[in-house]
């Protein structure tokens, strides 16, 4: 008898660790939605202002069509090739405004300080969701979250591997 | 910037109305977003529940116990939790905004009880504490339930990946740059002066270390002063100074913030001989910013404050005789100290509320993506309805 109610107490504390975890990954991959949902959208606006600025006086026509076919590229990627294609419009971006055309007209001065803006707010939003993504790569490798599948069904998050020097 | 109004609960650990950093930090984060047309609640510890203001809630008294070399006034237990859960689930919040949520406090507390939008703010700067070492795999669960951390320096944001190995994006401590910026030179604090400001009794503010360097700075500039403001018992302090040197030393007490413009705008060199525990330095911004050429000692926080020593002196900590060498050079160089001070007035700008605030916020705005308000977590509304206690009741 004694035995059953210590088996018993076990299993009740060993179900609720189970329920406890799984919330805390639920959790996880609801933050890792978060992020990605804000940095993809930070990273629209990006794109969009890139195509503003391909079409302004800001860029020669050579640069024009590098940075509007970089920009394409960016939106339509796929998730796993989104990295690559951000990276590549970073590139054009970086190319362009390296060339140190200052701009004196109004307009163009109002698109390159949201871009800026736009550039900091990105390599914050990358940060969170690198972190984000990391936590839930370091709960879901634990054992005990493996062999109960605790994860169920969500897809293990994707790397954003983004090079943060050229932005 | 969102246009609409955000709910945003703050939650502060330690005893409202105690001096601090943290406090003060909360309490000029909560003013700025006010004016900015935001509710803003704030959840402390109180001492004197008569004398808060309307947008602070008791969460009850705090009790003393010693941390990271001071003692901290923080509150936790039952009674606490329940008027965690009670803010929470009564406050309808957009977003919960914890500082410090890594101490026991109700700070953790309501990042335990709370899911949903919460941004967290770190300020300590530690070395490496078995304590926390320990309590880690229970604190880790809590922590990354925060949709962003805050570190308030690159010090502390070392402290936070050492311990909870997890990242933080770093946006300073905030000051009113302007209200520092017009301090009118008063003649009896010029010429040859040292200004000190802060609690000069703690020994982490390093008042001692100025003390022996004196002897030393007064040999080579004789007519030398040094004016100490601040609150405390001046007692013991003039009996550790050299009988010789006394009448050197000017205790002003605690001075009003446009006095402390002045004062900054008058002396020759700001000193800040801090030893340690100190993790932004919101008075040598506040220096800086008032246009005094600051010499700080070489601890992590200070080396980033002044970038490794672009913006003011840095000196070996704890070293009297590499203060008073730094501190003589500078008196005799005139051009470099007042070039010091400027480039000093102009880095302090990124340290003013208005820009440090909007960093706050669109780190709040980058939380809120999800379209989801806070409420009490899963588990803790089970637990409610199992004990039979109505959440909106009184708890």
């Amino acid at each position: 008898m004694k035995t059953f109610v210590i088996v018993g107490i076990f299993l009740l504390v060993f179900v609720w660790y189970l329920t406890f975890l799984a919330t805390r990954l639920d959790r996880l991959h609801h933050r890792v939605e978060t992020s990605w949902a804000n940095l993809d959208g930070l990273l629209q606006r990006r794109a969009a202002i890139a195509l503003e600025i391909a079409r302004s006086e800001i860029a020669d026509p050579a640069s024009a069509m590098l940075l509007t076919a970089a920009a394409y590229q960016a939106r339509e990627a796929s998730i796993e090739n989104r990295s690559a294609a951000e990276s590549g419009l970073s590139g054009a971006l970086g190319l362009l405004l390296a060339d140190g055309q200052s701009s004196q007209r109004p307009a163009e001065i109002v698109l390159l300080r949201e871009l800026s803006e736009l550039t900091d707010k990105v390599r914050i939003a990358i940060a969170l969701h690198v972190d984000a993504v990391a936590r839930t790569h370091l709960v879901r490798s634990k054992t005990i979250v493996r062999v109960f599948r605790l994860a169920g069904t969500a897809p293990l998050p994707i790397t954003y591997e983004f090079e943060t020097d050229v932005l | 910037m969102l246009t609409r109004s955000l709910k945003i609960g703050i939650v502060c650990p330690y005893g409202w109305d105690t001096p601090g950093g943290v406090q003060n930090h909360v309490r000029d984060l909560a003013e700025y977003l006010i004016a900015a047309g935001h509710d803003i609640s704030v959840l402390a510890p109180v001492i004197d529940e008569t004398k808060i203001p309307d947008y602070v809630t008791s969460a009850g008294k705090p009790i003393a116990i010693p941390y990271n070399g001071a003692v901290a006034r923080v509150l936790f237990g039952p009674i606490a939790f329940a008027r965690v859960r009670q803010w929470i689930a009564q406050g309808d919040f957009d977003i919960l905004h914890l500082h410090e949520p890594a101490i026991p406090s109700i700070s953790l507390l309501a990042c335990w009880a709370a899911e949903g939008p919460m941004v967290g703010t770190f300020h300590a700067a530690a070395k490496r504490q078995k304590a926390i070492f320990a309590i880690g795999p229970i604190l880790e669960p809590v922590i990354e339930k925060l949709s962003a951390r805050i570190a308030v320096s690159e010090a502390a944001r070392e402290t936070l990946t050492e311990h909870l190995e997890t990242d933080a994006v770093v946006i300073p401590n905030g000051i009113y740059a302007d209200r520092y910026r017009d301090g009118v030179a008063q003649a009896q604090w010029q010429t040859n002066t040292l200004g000190f400001i802060g609690r000069f009794e703690e020994p982490r503010k390093g008042l001692s270390v100025l003390v022996d360097a004196l002897p030393i700075i007064s040999r080579f500039a004789p007519d030398v002063r040094v004016f100490v403001a601040g609150p405390g018992d001046t007692k013991d302090v003039i009996e550790s100074i050299d009988p010789q040197l006394r009448s050197r030393f000017t205790f002003l007490g605690k001075i009003s913030e446009q006095d402390k413009a002045n004062f900054l705008a008058s002396i020759s060199l700001y000193v800040a001989p801090n030893t340690g525990g100190e993790s932004f330095g919101i008075i040598l911004a506040e220096a800086l910013a008032g246009g005094a050429t600051v010499v700080a000692s070489d601890i992590p926080a200070f080396d980033s404050l002044l970038n490794h020593g672009e913006f003011g002196e840095l000196f070996e900590s704890e070293s009297s005789t590499d203060l008073a060498k730094r501190v003589i050079d500078l008196l005799r160089d005139d051009e470099r100290r007042i070039a010091l001070g400027k480039a000093g007035k102009k880095h302090a700008q990124q340290f003013d509320w208005k820009v440090v605030a909007d960093q706050i916020f669109s780190i709040y705005e980058m939380s809120l993506v999800s379209g989801e308000k806070v409420r009490l977590a899963s588990e803790n509304r089970a637990w409610s309805r199992f004990i039979g206690r109505d959440q909106r009741g009184d708890a």
